[in-house]
């Protein structure tokens, strides 16, 4: 995975070439090159794969992020069962099988629950979509930022780069949680805007500096400088032979943009700040304002499920993200 | 020859990787008398590099010896703990490194770290004495004493491989592994340093390893030389009996493609064929498919060795008389 | 160094002018009129919102509201706060920034320091159950929800060991007949904390300037100096009871932070480490016969501190936010709890001067950051 599926000049990389048994080369048709291509990319990424698998961290993230996904899949399922929605409804549900709200963990209700009446596992499981789809929202426009801010200012150099280097060292500088708690005094963020923030001062940011000084050592490679000369346009070059070999390490940023952001909207939703009707962050400000948790263990299901899944998912995309550190970067790989 | 300083006995070590165990030295044997230079010269992955830091007992995680002797005055490195073995570094038996301008740690003066070894291995000297030697040795390679003061950043590629070697001599070590140490140098500077060394070595009467893949340097300051070819030591004799007269195939075309240090400059030796994988060497002779004398013999059994007068190689077909231009 | 230092000051100036001009874009970009909310807040009187349009020159065009705003920014004129009228926000913040730069400078260097020495046994130590566990639990810690943990601590060592008081700055009962302000006596150990730092650091420098094998004979003396002198000063002044409830008060949010944001620098240190493993001069510093404490601490280690000081940067922003997550929860009346506050009660000047404020002193963190790197890559420090 640390070398992209590299895109040879033609005619520089002799396992692209056919060989007729004299040592003279013959010409390959444009379908076996991308064939060849594909399968060099494919032992790439088998021999990455090989090295993820041998860090035990990454797999166990990688288990836990599908029991995840599991329970996002498992809410609307359940839903259109068992659960009818007066009661279990996460947001307008009340348990009136309940004497006393919270109510503790039971058998219908196996994680009790909230202040307010409200299922618990319920809430719980249907956060977990919003929280994916906040995760994907602020990594991909993170990644498609960072990657094309990183192509650009790596190809062009000069003051297109210094300007988007010092506008990313200004964003690093900046407490993103702090910006965004003043954003939320000015304006009504709601679980998009807030993924597409989050995406956007990640992408002018840190993954920017991390992508450009990648794309810059891809751009002074030999095929780069001979796609030039064969008259490449910039455009082409860009979007043909930089990006693709940016990719691998965009797919490791975006695993730590996840954390980020799910981490992010957690903190706003606790303080209050964010305009969303459920999440892991909510549950907690729910109760919290309701006066439940500073009463210890007592009420200790209106905060360990949600406090737990939202440490364990970023700890676990942070964890991930590592692991594929350590294929990308080979010089923190075992010898 | 006197009593040998150093003596290498069936040294083998293995390095292993993700795709197998990588011989990288297999059994390789060879004595240092005091005040001799032997030279080690093949191609780049022979396995020089490993028996260097073998013998200073410098191996990576995952690099193991598995089996041999390496007796510095009749002491067996190899058998130490890390305890002991580090009494016997640098005292006893020093390196210069083949990226010399990696070697020095670029946040200290370059004579603080010269100092650090000294006052390491002799407690009691004092911080002035030891700066008396940083000047004393700097003065020896031909830097200005007061460039001691300054940090490896400041220092040119020549500069700091004298400051190399300055370091390499800091405790009169009775042994110097010298690993490719100008290499990186372009050939004027090379030269000059070379001869440097050469002429410390003889002032000091040190035994010294010569390791490089340039066949020219060897001649140039081994007083013997040793040709590895894939973890083997295949050929070991006086300089100008191999030069003159090589019984291994394998040495005999690194000859034929002698480069002189004052013309044109190899980096590499280049042959037909590429070196063997060492997780799977071939069987029998290790260069059979690439030599042109191979028989049926040489694929199936290990070769003998062939001694003549302490000049000797493992080989079934060994050259009787070598033309310059037979071969090739 | 010179160069690299006017390079780097200057390039900080002009942050700081963009982030002062991100405010006032922000504002201006907000939904409804920023004069509403003088509208609707009954505790302002009429003249004084006056006033305020007046000093913010609400009633010219926008440029000339910008250029206003740019003036007052570098001038410090935020205005006056809604919500502690009649006090300005330069009084709030006066006021409150000492408080959060003592829980975050704090925190800060003791975290660095722990992670900094968990990272690098870490890498040292590859691949054993040292190295599982810290990771699992430094990546647990990192990702933690900051807001759950913070609760954690205070149920745990206020509610259950009654260690520590509940949170807040200081305990109202004991001040009632207290002979100075509770600012004064705050101030005052902010001075001695400062001029303890200096004393240590003078006493490592002289030390090092006497050279030799142990550069750092004179610190262990030094610091039993300070740690004897700064208690019987204070117990002597009267007030060492004053200073020691605001003491007691820190502790628990100061060790709240420092576990949330030691680990950044753990993991980073980790990998930095491997790095330089990998280096030739770390060989050669084994093959001169170095005990191997020596070749991990000299060598391998201070050259993995650069990597790790210039991604202080980061940290600091991390541990920024931390601090105002922290001081939240712990009701700690820094600049993190009056922004939170002035954000609920819609206090937009002090939101805005609270923001610059904080902009502010990430970018003198950054500068301390570099000057740190300066002083301690010599590539840099001779140029």
């Amino acid at each position: 995975m640390s070398q992209a599926p590299e895109t040879p000049a033609p005619g520089r990389d002799s396992r692209l070439r056919g060989n007729d048994g004299e040592g003279g080369a013959v010409a390959l048709t444009p379908w076996q090159i991308r064939a060849a291509k594909l399968r060099l990319g494919l032992r790439g990424l088998r021999e990455g794969w090989a090295v993820f698998l041998e860090s035990r961290i990454g797999v166990l993230g990688l288990v836990v992020i599908v029991i995840f996904a599991l329970m996002a899949i498992s809410h609307p399922i359940l839903m259109a069962t068992i659960w009818d929605d007066a009661t279990y409804n996460p947001v307008t549900g009340y348990a009136f099988d309940e004497i006393e709200q919270p109510a503790p963990p039971s058998w219908r209700h196996p994680l009790g629950t909230d202040p307010l009446g409200r299922d618990i596992l319920s809430q719980l499981l249907s956060s977990t979509s919003s929280e994916f789809i906040l995760g994907l929202v602020a990594a991909t426009v993170t990644v498609s930022i960072a990657t094309t801010v990183g192509a650009v200012a790596a190809y062009y150099r000069g003051l297109v780069d210094t300007f988007f280097m010092r506008l990313a060292d200004l964003i690093v500088a900046l407490p993103g949680i702090s910006l965004l708690i003043v954003l939320s005094a000015l304006f009504e963020l709601n679980l998009f805007i807030l993924g597409v923030i989050i995406g956007v001062l990640g992408g002018f940011g840190g993954t920017a500096i991390v992508l450009k000084s990648q794309a810059l050592s891809v751009s002074v490679k030999p095929y780069i400088e001979a796609a030039r000369v064969a008259g490449g346009g910039r455009f082409h070059i860009i979007v043909v032979h930089i990006i693709p070999n940016l990719l691998p390490l965009s797919f490791l940023y975006m695993m730590f943009t996840v954390t980020g952001a799910i981490f992010s909207e957690a903190v706003l939703s606790f303080l209050g700040l964010l305009n969303i009707r459920m999440s892991w962050g909510i549950m907690i400000h729910t109760s919290n304002t309701a006066g439940y948790l500073t009463g210890g263990t007592t009420y200790w299901w209106l905060i360990v499920p949600a406090g737990a899944s939202i440490t364990l998912l970023c700890s676990t995309f942070y964890l991930v993200g590592r692991a594929l550190d350590e294929v990308a970067n080979p010089r923190l790989r075992r010898q | 020859m006197t009593e040998p300083v150093l003596q290498v006995i069936d040294l083998s070590m293995h390095y292993t990787t993700r795709q197998g165990e990588v011989k990288a030295v297999d059994r390789v044997s060879f004595e240092l008398a005091k005040g001799e230079v032997i030279g080690l010269v093949g191609e780049s992955g022979c396995g020089k590099t490993s028996v260097a830091i073998s013998l200073m007992g410098l191996l990576p995680d995952n690099a193991r010896v598995v089996g041999g002797q390496v007796l510095l005055g009749g002491d067996d490195l190899l058998a130490m703990d890390e305890e002991q073995i580090r009494e016997y570094r640098w005292q006893r038996i020093s390196m210069v490194f083949q990226a010399a301008m990696n070697a020095l740690d670029p946040v200290y003066r370059v004579g603080d770290q010269i100092v650090e070894a000294i006052e390491t291995h002799d407690p009691n000297i004092s911080n002035a004495d030891a700066r008396d030697t940083v000047d004393r040795l700097f003065g020896l390679v031909g830097l200005d004493a007061r460039m001691a003061a300054r940090y490896p950043h400041e220092f040119s590629g020549g500069m700091r491989q004298r400051a190399v070697i300055a370091m390499a001599l800091a405790c009169q070590p009775d042994v110097m592994v010298a690993d490719e140490p100008t290499t990186a140098l372009d050939v004027i500077v090379q030269d000059r340093i070379l001869r440097q060394l050469k002429a410390i070595q003889r002032d000091l009467s040190m035994s010294m390893v010569y390791i490089t893949h340039d066949i020219a340097v060897v001649a140039e300051v081994s007083d013997r030389i040793g040709v590895m070819y894939a973890g083997r030591l295949v050929e070991l004799g006086d300089t100008s009996q191999v030069f003159n007269n090589p019984i291994h195939p394998y040495t005999a075309s690194l000859l034929s493609v002698f480069p002189s240090i004052h013309g044109e400059k190899h980096e590499l030796v280049t042959l037909g064929g590429d070196l063997p994988n060492l997780i799977d060497p071939p069987q029998g002779c290790r260069f059979h498919p690439r030599c042109p004398h191979a028989t049926d013999v040489c694929r199936r059994d290990e070769p003998p060795v062939v001694d003549r007068d302490g000049h000797w190689a493992a080989c079934w077909n060994p050259l009787q008389q070598w033309r310059a231009t037979s071969d090739q | 160094m010179a160069n690299y230092l006017a390079r780097r000051t200057g390039q900080i100036i002009l942050t700081l002018f963009l982030i002062v001009s991100v405010a006032f874009f922000l504002v201006q970009a907000q939904p409804g009129d920023y004069t509403a909310v003088f509208a609707q807040n009954p505790d302002l009187p009429p003249e004084v919102r006056a006033q305020v349009q007046a000093a913010f020159g609400l009633d010219k065009s926008l440029g000339e509201q910008y250029l206003v705003h740019i003036k007052n920014s570098f001038t410090g004129q935020f205005g006056v706060s809604f919500q502690h009228y009649p006090r300005t926000v330069m009084e709030v913040i006066t006021e409150r920034l000492p408080r959060t730069a003592m829980l975050f400078l704090t925190a800060t260097v003791i975290s660095f320091y722990v992670g900094f020495a968990l990272g690098k046994l870490m890498a040292w130590k590859r691949g054993g159950l040292f190295e599982y566990s810290a990771t699992v639990s430094g990546a647990v810690l990192f990702t933690m929800f900051t807001p759950w943990f913070a609760l954690m601590m205070i149920w745990i060592f206020s509610f259950q060991l009654g260690w520590f008081p509940l949170g807040k700055f200081l305990d109202p009962l004991l001040w009632r007949d207290a002979p100075v302000a509770a600012n004064k006596v705050f101030n005052d150990m902010l001075m001695t904390a400062a001029a303890f730092s200096v004393f240590v650091l003078l006493a490592v420098l002289a030390s090092r300037k006497a050279g030799g094998r142990r550069s750092r004979q004179w610190l262990l003396p030094a610091l039993v100096i300070g740690l004897v002198m700064v208690p019987v000063a204070w117990a002597m002044s009267g007030i060492g009871y004053l200073a020691l409830d605001i003491l007691k008060h820190m502790v628990l949010p100061i060790f709240t932070l420092t576990l949330i944001s030691f680990a950044g620098t753990m993991l980073l240190t980790r990998n930095s480490m491997l790095e330089v493993l990998r280096e030739d001069f770390v060989m050669a510093a084994r093959a001169k016969g170095l005990p191997e404490k020596v070749v991990r601490d000299k060598h391998a280690a201070r050259n993995a501190l650069l990597p790790v000081v210039t991604s202080l940067v980061y940290s600091l922003a991390f541990a920024i936010d931390g601090s105002v997550i922290i001081e939240g929860i712990f009701s700690w009346p820094g600049m993190g709890m009056t922004l939170l506050q002035a954000v609920r009660s819609e206090d937009l000047p002090l939101v805005m001067g609270a923001f610059v404020f904080i902009g502010i002193f990430a970018l003198v963190a950054h500068l301390i950051a570099d000057l740190l790197y300066a002083y301690l890559d010599p590539r840099i420090r001779y140029q």
